[in-house]
């Protein structure tokens, strides 16, 4: 099957309680690459974290992608249970944590900062996300909605383990401390995932301050009842806004459009000459008859 | 070690220790267990040793695998669990060890408070009980392809060279299925092509989840999901 995007949109909005917007994203429809990254720490660290995390994902990735770049010339080593396509993602975000890390510990203004990101790569035959930190990326699917992200969290992972429920994560005051992101560690390993595409799926990538106030059915439902990606990341904001807003909202959503199954299958071939047998066998009769 | 005791009306025939991580149990001679008797199909049942326990699968065998008189599709197995094929009865005998690690594995832990130092002290102790697993499928019948490791993140199935699971067929799709590990597990996509994707006989038209044991067919290949502790690399 072969994939292209319909349409995207991003938005994002610094809520109603917090006076910068630490959030950064982009969308490329060139190259199908989609960020979303939520930055951390005082000043203006974590807005310049955000916004370098995602420049500089786009700028390896593009380059990499333009010069078809062998899995061995990239940042660190290739890992084998991932695509060429997989790995240009992780590592991008390998190279842009590396980058983040150093600018930490070397300017005392940015010292502590960092930043989550997801990544969403869009190919004819692929699509590949990513993720560290607690920033998500959804799919919605025939209506049905599965997060192709993991939370990298305490909480989270502890709810992975079976030793924390789903309720008690959502009152832990923990519930904000990952364990996972870009600029804290020298060494950072993505989530990567890679699936096939299909016809019409949609695809949502947001920082936590949506998923603190919007449940995931509530997402579920509002991706199905709108077509239109641009008026839904307005609606998203709009429901952020409405249940408090107490943090940077972002949203950007990609819609793929129809896509054609594959024409050059044999039977496909067969059973059109077999159609036309058919008919001419029953035009034949018909002759045959009158 | 864990054993199978092989009884014929009551007669002890075969001590068979099950040192193998994979054992298959059928009346044709490359079998790891065979069973010469009419009763028994040619692959009739295996059995998986995935950490401390022993599953038993049903290889949709002609007469079924019972165990303890109960017909079963796949079963853990039990110290003292008698399984019944065809005529033939094997009994499961568990090792001391086996029996120990599988109590304390059990055992519920208990999250009292929510103080952060307790709970990354109960995490690092859960995690050295995680286990890696990946995903296996494992080809039955005349196929010449034996196992296959879902070693890659998307495994695709069918007839093109960029298949990681090449299978031949007139009317195999170029990509006829793909695997995706995703957050949730496993999930099989049915991709194109005039061969049917069927898993446990259902016709799967878009995505299904995986589950232990589930039985995959595309045309005349018939293939088993299941997921075993994964090697160190």
């Amino acid at each position: 099957m072969k994939s292209t995007i319909a349409k995207a949109a991003g938005l994002t909005d610094v809520g109603l309680k917090r006076e910068l917007n630490e959030d950064s994203f982009s969308t490329d429809m060139k190259t199908g690459l989609f960020v979303v990254a939520d930055g951390m720490g005082g000043h203006l660290a974590g807005e310049v974290a955000s916004r370098v995390a995602v420049d500089l994902i786009n700028k390896s990735y593009k380059k990499w992608l333009d010069s078809d770049v062998p899995e061995e010339d990239l940042f660190e080593y290739p890992d084998p249970s991932l695509s060429k396509i997989g790995n240009y993602i992780q590592s991008s975000i390998r190279l842009a944590n590396k980058v983040i890390h150093e600018m930490a510990a070397e300017h005392t203004d940015y010292n502590g900062m960092g930043t989550t990101v997801v990544v969403l790569a869009v190919m004819p035959d692929l699509i590949v996300t990513a993720n560290a930190g607690d920033s998500r990326i959804y799919l919605v699917r025939n209506g049905e909605i599965e997060r192709l992200s993991k939370d990298h969290s305490i909480v989270a992972e502890q709810v992975e383990m079976g030793i924390m429920t789903d309720e008690e994560a959502k009152q832990s005051p923990l519930k904000h401390v990952l364990t996972r992101n870009l600029g804290s560690a020298i060494h950072l390993e993505a989530e990567v995932f890679e699936i096939e595409p299909s016809s019409n799926d949609r695809f949502i990538l947001c920082s936590d301050g949506l998923t603190d106030l919007v449940s995931d059915d509530e997402i579920q439902q509002m991706v199905v009842a709108e077509n239109d990606p641009e008026v839904l990341c307005r609606n998203f904001i709009d429901k952020a806004l409405t249940r408090g807003a107490h943090d940077n909202t972002t949203v950007v959503s990609v819609y793929l459009s129809d896509i054609e199954k594959s024409k050059s299958d044999p039977f496909k071939k067969m059973g059109s000459i077999l159609a036309d047998i058919l008919t001419t066998t029953q035009k034949a009769t018909k002759i045959f008859k009158s | 070690m864990a054993k199978l005791i092989l009884m014929f009306k009551d007669q002890v025939m075969q001590e068979l220790p099950l040192f193998r991580e994979s054992m298959t149990i059928g009346r044709t001679p490359e079998n790891n267990i065979q069973i010469d008797n009419l009763a028994v199909s040619g692959h009739h049942a295996k059995i998986n040793k995935t950490g401390s326990r022993f599953i038993l699968t049903d290889l949709q065998s002609t007469n079924s695998t019972f165990v303890n008189d109960k017909k079963i599709v796949s079963h853990s197995l039990k110290d003292r669990d008698k399984i019944q094929i065809g005529k033939h009865v094997l009994l499961f005998l568990s090792s001391e060890t086996d029996r120990a690690e599988q109590s304390s594995i059990g055992e519920t832990t208990i999250l009292d408070t929510a103080q952060q130092r307790e709970l990354l002290g109960k995490q690092e102790i859960a995690a050295g009980q995680d286990i890696k697993k990946i995903g296996v499928l494992s080809f039955s019948g005349s196929s010449e392809i034996g196992e296959v490791k879902l070693i890659k993140k998307l495994t695709r199935i069918g007839k093109a060279d960029n298949c990681e699971v090449k299978l031949s067929g007139l009317f195999m799709g170029a990509t006829a299925a793909a695997i995706s590990k995703r957050p949730s597990g496993y999930t099989i996509t049915f991709t194109g092509g005039m061969t049917k994707l069927k898993v446990n006989g259902q016709v799967i038209k878009d995505s299904v989840q995986l589950n232990d044991y589930d039985t995959i067919e595309l045309g005349s290949y018939k293939l088993q999901f299941y997921e075993k502790e994964a090697e160190s690399l």
